[in-house]
């Protein structure tokens, strides 16, 4: 079947089977590979993409569910002037090791930041509770949501 | 030759250049070795520069940005996939497997049986593993066939046309069970101990007698499965020149080469193994999973073979952290000095030997603490059981004995009414003390850490 | 995946003339996010897969003279953060809460909670409290039924060939009913729940009022405590009335041994779970 989703603000087509997930349509048919496969079944958050700006496990819907909708993955994050805050205050803070849960985390740190500017500590760690990460054991991560929410807020003030 | 061109002859000197290598700190030109070499020993607990500084990562950025190739990122043309079937019976004989019906299948283009394994076996100590399980199946993750097809879901389905007969032999899975004379023989069909160390220092015995106090217990810990983010990942492809690269989430390249051309009787400069970024390792990629399969598959189909583990193989067929069975016998004296320790552990070794004998050895050495015990008997066993591999994760053999002594420690002090901070003071090491093995240690700061750490945590409030 | 074939409905009525067309196996994806696990271990194809995500009506969440109506089709994460809701049924919100992830609540349903029907669904027991009714839609009409009802035993709703859950009812008098829920897992994220529990009461002159008590995770299906209920019904609010009812409510359940947690753990933490909504429906300070 065909299906068309604007992805990071571009429309992007494709022909594929209707079993296949939005995962491996952004994987495989659009060489998007920052969204990973870890678990494949919704409990690592590795396959995070924001779905009309709602963070969602790209392994649990299918092509055609997304049809038609706005799609975020970690590449459409930055443009070609800045990287987004929370790319640099993770780049700077050395958020992440290994690296394989950065792009699903940042996407998921970004949908809490959009709906919760202020979140607290505890905030922080619900809005993360569907990513899961193995080297970091958290703590820096954190610490990046809320440096770069507090970030985000002093912008806002001087704006 | 035009007269105003003037040609400059230039003064160099090995000594000049020297100089010039300081400047530049490239050692361009190697100083003159003179014999004996003396070499620097630096004092101890010398601070370095890196000490309290917050570093950032080269690869920060990129992992950011999600441009990170981790393996199962890569693709090459007319690349295809491949898919393992799991035995899914802990222990068996393979009376026959039946890879036709899933050649047939549209869309797939080769299979492999252990059958064609040139040399089936590997192992980082012992070579007790298969590439694939083609006489006996050790554990209910062991791979038994495989097959590359155009599309994953095509491999998926191929392995449900594999037929295999298998006929079930008795499992054993408790290692205390599998010690005995009687138990189910996993490999040797005289014992499943495959891995003894000991060590002995003064006379445990006479500790014993000399003590005030003995106490026992028994402590276990847990199987523990790595869990890297990325599943295990490997890209074969032969070039021109019959030589094979394996991309691969591998960690120890060098080593899996070694194994690689042992199992395809390949020379070593035949193969080229390509370890890009992980995405975590923790000890469970230490050693080769698939390279020999896909290498094969690989050469059969003339395509790159990608195969990646699902989370099931992940948890089935992968090693694990070691369970421990660890019983304590220690004498103490009334005022809380440790006179004698004796230890007994046993391993769980899991269906092959993988890094069990490193891990045993590091356990023996580690299963005093950091204490001073004069006399002490550690005797230790690696059992193999039906079970999933154990090898080497984080830590190896280190967290379970930590887990056991201290855990004891804290029991004895509490029994005979003294400060667990106290207790440990007491028998701490301190500079220069030597480790059950003779080690001489440097810069022991054993004491000195718990006192800041008692400080910082407000122990004494 | 097995391969399948993917029918998408803009209404309702598209969705049961589909559902009515084609075999037993199809399968209604809301959410997907226990559909499409199921599918990735499943060893057949179900044929067809029916996404229903797309019926806006169906995710409604409105208020008329019958009650608070919950679409099928609403996401977790639309009903937190929905002020009928909040005004209405809060204790909804603390559920919903429970329910996965972040990341699996903006895909999954209460529809799809309900009809996966595991005996440790989240979303039951404050339903059942509130003695929530539900709406099937078929071919033949649509029929209404308690939720009690609804639910027939481990992953077995009543729901018949060519049927979908479409409405979840919160009767007009339940209506601003003080519930309190609470959930019991080894983690507080992504976590399937050891037990649930989940108390609505009316208070009156200091005695509790038409108490419903509601368990989750002990018993084949979300099941109400009558026993526990009908003793604390006229009991002035007291931690002797509340305790006394935990008690008898511990009795009304069948819990398991696990691994997860042993039978007489979760029996213990019945009657925590018990106490502690009791106190928070009658607005006093939990244990």
């Amino acid at each position: 079947m065909d299906v068309t989703m604007n992805v990071n603000g571009r429309e992007l087509t494709a022909s594929v089977p209707p079993e296949t997930t939005l995962l491996r349509l952004l994987r495989e048919d659009w060489d998007l590979t920052g969204a990973k496969l870890g678990c494949d079944v919704g409990d690592c958050g590795a396959c995070t993409v924001l779905l009309d700006g709602q963070a969602v496990n790209a392994c649990l819907m299918l092509a055609g569910q997304a049809d038609g909708r706005q799609i975020t993955t970690i590449e459409g994050l930055a443009d070609l002037d800045a990287f987004h805050p929370l790319q640099k205050t993770f780049e700077d803070l050395a958020a992440l090791q290994c690296g394989f849960c950065g792009p699903g985390i940042i996407l998921a740190a970004k949908y809490l930041l959009d709906t919760n500017p202020n979140p607290s500590t505890a905030e922080i760690r619900d809005g993360l509770s569907g990513n899961l990460c193995r080297c970091t054991g958290y703590t820096k991560i954190i610490e990046a949501v809320a440096d770069t929410a507090k970030e985000l807020a002093a912008k806002q003030d001087a704006a | 030759m035009d007269d105003n061109v003037k040609v400059v002859e230039a003064e160099t000197s090995l000594e000049a250049l020297r100089e010039a290598d300081e400047a530049l700190r490239l050692p361009a030109v190697a100083e003159p070795i003179t014999y004996p070499i003396e070499t620097k020993v630096p004092d101890a607990r010398q601070q370095t520069p890196a000490v309290g500084q917050r570093a950032t990562r080269p690869d920060g950025r990129l992992h950011g940005l999600g441009q990170t190739k981790y393996i199962d990122d890569l693709s090459f043309p007319g690349m295809i996939h491949a898919k393992i079937k799991r035995a899914g019976i802990a222990h068996a004989r393979i009376k026959s497997v039946d890879v036709s019906e899933a050649a047939k299948m549209p869309g797939v283009l080769a299979t492999l049986v252990g059958a064609e394994i040139p040399v089936n076996s590997f192992g980082p100590s012992l070579q007790d593993q298969p590439v694939l399980a083609s006489d006996i199946v050790y554990h209910a993750g062991d791979g038994v066939a495989a097959v590359a097809a155009v599309t994953e879901q095509l491999a998926a389905d191929a392995l449900e046309k594999i037929t295999v007969e298998y006929e079930p032999m008795t499992p054993v899975f408790d290692p205390l069970e599998a010690m005995s004379d009687d138990a189910p023989k996993v490999h040797d069909p005289d014992s499943n101990i495959y891995a003894t160390k000991v060590i002995k220092k003064g006379d445990v015995d006479k500790g014993f007698e000399d003590a005030d106090h003995i106490f026992e217990a028994t402590f276990r810990t847990q199987m523990v499965e790595h869990v890297p983010l990325e599943p295990h990942a490997t890209i074969a492809d032969w070039d021109g020149n019959g030589r094979l690269t394996l991309w691969s989430s591998l960690g120890r390249i060098t080593m899996g080469r070694a194994d690689v051309s042992r199992t395809l009787g390949l020379p070593y400069n035949r193969i080229r193994i390509i370890g890009t970024i992980v995405g975590g390792n923790f000890g469970g990629k230490n050693e080769i999973t698939q390279e020999p399969i896909l290498g094969l598959l690989s050469k059969k189909t003339g395509r790159p073979v990608k195969g990646v583990y699902s989370r099931e193989d992940e948890f089935m067929s992968s090693t694990t952290r070691h369970p421990f069975i660890m019983e304590y016998k220690t004498g103490i004296n009334s005022d809380g000095r440790i006179v004698a320790r004796k230890v007994r552990l046993v391993c769980d070794g899991g269906a092959y030997c993988s890094w069990s004998e490193t891990t045993l050895g590091k356990a023996c050495i580690l299963s005093a603490g950091p204490y001073n015990i004069d006399n002490l008997h550690v005797e230790a066993f690696a059992v193999y059981t039906n079970k999933t591999m154990t090898g080497a994760m984080r830590g190896f053999g280190a967290p379970q004995v930590c887990f056991a002594y201290e855990s004891h420690m804290d029991d004895m002090a509490k029994e005979l009414g003294i400060d667990p901070l106290e207790i440990r003071l007491l028998n701490a090491f301190e500079e220069n003390a030597a480790s059950p093995t003779g080690q001489v240690l440097e810069s022991v700061v054993v004491k000195e850490s718990l006192q800041i750490a008692a400080e910082r945590f407000g122990w004494k409030d | 995946m097995k391969p399948f074939e993917f029918i998408k409905a803009v209404s309702t009525e598209e969705a049961v003339a589909a559902l009515a067309e084609h075999g037993p196996g199809i399968r209604i994806l809301a959410g997907g996010t226990d559909l499409l696990v199921e599918l990735k271990h499943a060893s057949q194809s179900p044929g067809v897969v029916l996404d229903v995500s797309a019926i806006d009506d169906l995710g409604a969440i409105t208020l008329d003279d019958d009650g608070l109506h919950i679409g099928a089709g609403a996401t977790h994460t639309a009903i937190m953060t929905n002020p009928l809701i909040a005004e209405h049924a809060p204790a909804m919100i603390d559920a919903a809460h429970t329910v996965g992830s972040v990341l699996t609540r903006n895909l999954g349903t209460l529809g799809g909670n309900l009809v996966t029907c595991v005996p440790s669904m989240d979303s039951g027991p404050v339903l059942v409290a509130l003695e929530a009714e539900v709406t099937l839609a078929g071919s033949g009409g649509r029929r209404r039924m308690p939720l009690t009802e609804f639910f027939v035993g481990p992953r077995k709703t009543i729901l018949g060939p060519g049927e979908m859950l479409v409405d979840i009812l919160i009767p007009k008098a339940n209506l601003g009913k003080p519930t309190g829920f609470v959930k019991f897992g080894l983690r507080k994220g992504q976590a399937l729940a050891l037990v649930n529990a989940a108390s609505a009461s009316w208070t009156e002159d200091g005695k509790f009022k038409s108490p419903r008590i509601s368990l989750g995770a002990v018993a084949p299906v979300v099941i109400r405590c009558p026993a526990a209920e009908a003793a604390l019904d006229g009991q002035p609010v007291s931690e002797e009335a509340i305790n006394e009812a935990a008690k008898i409510a511990a009795g009304e359940a069948k819990p398991i041994d696990d691994f997860r947690a042993s039978k007489s753990y979760r029996l213990d933490l019945i009657e925590v779970g018990v106490r502690r909504t009791l106190a928070a429906a009658a607005g006093l300070q939990g244990d």
